[in-house]
């Protein structure tokens, strides 16, 4: 069949605009060449944390960053259009079967929620499993629990380094390595924990090693390791035994509410009746001129072609795979092409020698019109009926100033207010026509 | 101020300086062995890791290939343990000229290096990915070989007989009583603390340094200048043979397997600094290019790091020629301060390769037993280092094995390069110190594909239990070790290894944000290039 629109990409960005589609009637694909970011990231939303100092509200510091850099993201959507695509994501998570698991939070003022390593990092918002952990206002001490089993996160360097930065008023923060009850292993994953969690017997023997150790009025922060399937139960249940405020705290990939989030967003697709399939590789546009009926597909080692009225481009940046720079400097987007903006000059450097420095490259990605269409150098549109959502996108530095996830959200669920508002669904294209070969 | 006793002070902690230490202790002299910086921080651990064959020296210098033919053969033997008998071959890519072949193999049977002409066809079978365009191979006994495992076997081995090492302590100024020197003093390059060391005999084996040592012990003329190569690690073996160029040293014109990457070398620019060594990338490019004609496709594969070494071109400004210089081979350079400024007690090595480390020590040596009328014989032609006592040497896959072993005991911190916990530990205990630099010269902790996106953070957290620092030092040695993992790599970022950097980012800066966390440095070590004068630079 032929589809209305192609999301190319599964990450937020991808899937925010797959999702919002399919709901409103269109007959959405998504192709990805592999899993997205979601798996990858803390699963908060950033919306911006820093401009370059520590961001209060985000709404705020959104009509200022429009007007100071013209060619960010955020200058093509304005604070309205990001709190429209938070507030759509929340109904997204209260409405799925993982409810009552949800996200809080919105635009009006940034959350500060510790890091693994133990920064108070500025978000607009996260799920209800994370919120106890704020630094802003609760002045409750903090106990940072670990696993000994769990490399990927460090109690004690987390709790000093909260102490140490006295983000909210000084909150007193602690460590404690446990050794995990069960598991016999000395190597587990976030995602093997997680696993166990779900466990109540397993919890049991947690909460057993755990509660002698705990002082009054103490809030307990662990790793995001509290369950994959049904973490609201695993969360309340602990804060339950535990008898006081319960926390996860985001670690490295793989991302336990990365998935879930993941987990969430497909879901909906399936429900709203989107397709997805993972595997193939777009490789190129099929296009006559501005007009770009489809993309060329890599499955295995075949070529296809797949049609659709509408493409929405979300390959992530060179993290994902979506943008890549050869050995020649040439840099390009892999999937459709397309020109790419901010790339400094032949010659002039990409990167610096200190890495905590603005690195030229950060900012290099699609540069697009107020219609999320891809323009060339001259800010005309490539294709018309192509929008570029998420990393991808010239003009962020997103973990810099943590941006990243609100750009993402609010990129990919505009883009699909743009198809929606342009006629894209569910009206017309009723002819099936072919699909590969 | 601390002073310490010893027969002998050794500056310089390269494979020459450890040598000498080694060679020492095992002569019973009770030595001192010092580095402004960590062991093999310079031009030892700035190379590709070729133990020579001595077939890049047979057309253009047969002496030199002499040295490398006898020395390899011992290095094989005394340091087993470091050598990896990948083999070698010459091969004549389509742009070069197949008569040096000739010239070559006359080379060969000349200084009795052992090699055989094979076929083509014989040599893409052994090395698949080789350009199939060659037109001539010669295999040869060329092995890879990891330094810092050597320079610490010199120094663990030295100071079992009771040698002291002294890392990171800089020589600020040399001893002298009237025409002898009698040691030096020392600056602890961390906590600026001095240190004053008082030598019967002092042994300059610094290297692209020795020049300012030399001066400092009021010697003039002494010049060495710094040749800078720079050489690209790229992310697996693409070949298991050291592969060679056939045709006149030059640029670009070998890649040696070694460990789990292969590195293509080399250049050699003079560069006006031994400590400035900036990467452009037009060298990038050239070694990228070079590379590509040995083997074809190698573009594609990902660029791990880009490094410079420095070579030490020794010049005597004194007397305009090598007259006073004991030219005990033209590969390496001898200086007698006592025939050459009437100075007792010291001597300067300089020069040389990697493989030729001990001969080097050896020939010092000797020279400071003869200035002291004693007669104590070398033993490091027949004494195994520490860890290659039963002469086995390194094969690829000895890690994975011992990891395996342990698979269910031991907690695997560094994935890429097979660090387990109880290692990494053990490491940091005996150390003793807050650099994780330090500890990956050690165990290549951090030296894979991810260049530490997952194991920085780790090894932050278990340096933060096993020291008992506090937050803000262990956030500083977390952040130090992210900036030398980035020099490396940022002049040769592309492809693959550029998506691999921008995900450690998205870590470090996105999901931990490590820039809002504080840092505090004491104890790290400041760049080299910090303390050069914006003069000196232009």
């Amino acid at each position: 069949m032929r589809h209305d629109v192609i999301v190319v990409g599964t990450g937020v960005a991808g899937l925010a605009a797959g999702v919002r589609l399919a709901q409103e009637g269109a007959r959405v694909l998504v192709l990805a060449k592999g899993i997205g970011a979601t798996h990858l990231a803390g699963a908060t939303v950033d919306v911006l944390g820093y401009d370059p100092a520590r961001v209060e509200s985000p709404e705020e510091a959104i009509g200022r960053l429009a007007s100071a850099q013209p060619g960010h993201p955020y200058a093509r959507l304005g604070a309205a259009a990001v709190g429209e695509a938070l507030a759509w994501l929340r109904d997204q998570v209260a409405a799925s079967p993982m409810a009552p698991y949800a996200y809080e939070g919105g635009l009006a003022e940034n959350l500060l929620l510790p890091t693994a390593v133990g920064a108070p990092k500025p978000t607009a918002a996260a799920p209800v499993t994370m919120l106890a952990g704020d630094l802003r206002r609760d002045e409750r001490p903090i106990c940072i629990v670990g696993f000994r089993q769990l490399k990927d996160f460090h109690p004690l360097l987390c709790a000093e380094n909260l102490t140490h930065a006295q983000a909210g008023a000084g909150a007193a923060a602690r460590g404690i390595e446990l050794d995990l009850p069960v598991s016999g292993r000395v190597d587990e994953n976030a995602q093997g924990i997680a696993r166990q969690l779900e466990d109540p017997v397993f919890r049991g023997a947690l909460v057993q090693q755990l509660a002698g150790r705990l002082q009054l009025n103490e809030r307990v922060g662990f790793p995001a390791v509290l369950g994959l399937q049904d973490p609201h139960a695993v969360w309340s249940d602990l804060e339950h035994r535990l008898a006081r405020p319960v926390f996860e705290i985001p670690t490295l990939p793989p991302s336990v509410p990365g998935m879930r989030l993941y987990t969430i967003l497909r879901g909906a697709l399936r429900a709203a009746g989107g397709r997805q399939v993972i595997g193939p590789e777009v490789i190129g546009p099929v296009a006559s001129g501005t007009r770009l009926e489809g993309v060329r597909v890599r499955v295995g080692r075949r070529e296809e072609v797949r049609y659709a009225e509408h493409v929405v481009l979300a390959t992530g940046g060179f993290a994902s795979g979506g943008l890549v720079l050869d050995s020649s400097w040439q840099a390009r987007d892999a999937a459709l092409g397309l020109p790419l903006a901010g790339l400094p000059e032949p010659g002039a450097p990409r990167f610096t020698s200190r890495y905590l420095d603005d690195q030229p490259m950060s900012r290099v990605g699609i540069a697009v019109d107020d219609e999320l269409r891809p323009v060339d150098a001259h800010g005309d549109p490539v294709y018309e009926k192509v929008r570029v959502v998420g990393a991808s996108l010239a003009g962020a530095v997103p973990w810099k100033e943590k941006s990243g996830d609100g750009i993402s959200l609010a990129t990919g669920h505009r883009a699909a207010e743009l198809i929606l508002a342009a006629g894209g669904a569910p009206a017309g294209l009723t002819t099936a026509t072919q699909e590969g070969r | 101020m601390t002073t310490l006793q010893a027969d002998v002070l050794v500056i310089g902690g390269g494979a020459t300086g450890a040598g000498v230490a080694w060679d020492c202790a095992l002569r019973g002299y009770d030595t001192i062995l010092v580095d402004r910086r960590d062991l093999a921080e310079g031009t030892s651990g700035r190379f590709h890791g070729l133990l020579h064959s001595g077939g890049r020296y047979v057309v253009k210098d047969r002496d030199a290939a002499v040295e490398c033919v006898h020395e390899n053969a011992i290095v094989r033997r005394v340091a087993a343990d470091t050598v990896e008998d990948t083999g070698g071959l010459f091969v004549t890519t389509p742009d070069d000229d197949p008569a040096y072949g000739d010239r070559f193999a006359e080379g060969c049977r000349a200084t009795g290096l052992p090699t055989e002409e094979i076929s083509p066809a014989a040599a893409l079978k052994r090395e698949p990915l080789l350009n199939p365009g060659i037109k001539r191979a010669f295999t040869v006994p060329d092995g890879s070989i990891d330094v810092w495992k050597l320079v610490w076997a010199l120094a663990n081995g030295a100071a079992a007989h009771g040698a002291r090492v002294l890392t990171y302590h800089k020589v600020i100024g040399v001893r002298r009583e009237g025409d002898v020197v009698c040691g030096a003093r020392l600056r602890n390059e961390l906590s600026g603390e001095e240190v004053d060391v008082e030598a019967a005999f002092t042994i300059n084996a610094s290297g692209a340094w020795a020049a300012e040592v030399a001066t400092m012990a009021g010697c003039e003329g002494v010049h060495v200048a710094p040749g800078k190569g720079i050489m690209i690690a790229m992310n697996h073996r693409l070949v298991n043979t050291v592969v060679n160029r056939l045709i006149m040293p030059a640029d670009g014109d070998i890649l040696v397997p070694i460990r789990t990457v292969s590195v293509i070398g080399t250049t050699d620019i003079r560069s006006r600094h031994a400590d400035e060594l900036p990467v452009t990338q037009e060298e990038v490019d050239q070694m990228l290019d070079d590379g590509e004609r040995l083997v074809p496709g190698l573009r594609a594969a990902r660029a791990l790091r880009v490094w410079a070494g420095v070579r030490p071109l020794f010049e005597d400004k004194k007397t305009g020629d090598t007259a006073s210089t004991r030219d005990v081979s033209r590969s390496h350079a001898m200086l007698d301060h006592l025939e050459r400024d009437g100075l007792r007690s010291f001597l300067t090595i300089t020069g040389g390769k990697l493989t030729t480390y001990r001969l080097m020590a050896q020939d010092i040596v000797d020279a400071m037993v003869r200035q002291r009328g004693e007669d104590r014989p070398c033993r490091t032609a027949e004494t195994p280092l520490p860890g290659s006592e039963d002469r086995e040497q390194y094969r690829l896959g000895t890690r994975l094995r011992a990891r395996e072993d342990e698979l269910q005991t031991e907690q695997i911190i560094c994935e890429c390069e097979l660090v387990g916990r109880g290692r990494l530990e053990a490491a940091m205990r005996r150390r003793g110190t807050v650099n994780l630099d330090d500890i990956r010269r050690n165990l290549r902790l951090g030296m894979g594909p991810c260049q530490g996106g997952f194991c920085m953070y780790r090894a932050a957290g278990i340096l933060h239990g096993v020291d008992r620092l506090d937050g803000p030092h262990a956030t500083g040695s977390l952040r130090h070790f992210l900036q030398e993992r980035w020099k490396g790599m940022w002049p040769v970022l592309y492809g693959d290894q550029l998506r691999q950097a921008r995900l450690d980012d998205w870590i470090f800066q996105g999901l931990l944000d490590v820039g809002h966390v504080p840092a505090d440095l004491e104890g790290l070590p400041t760049p080299v290039d910090a303390e050069l004068q914006p003069a000196t630079l232009a």
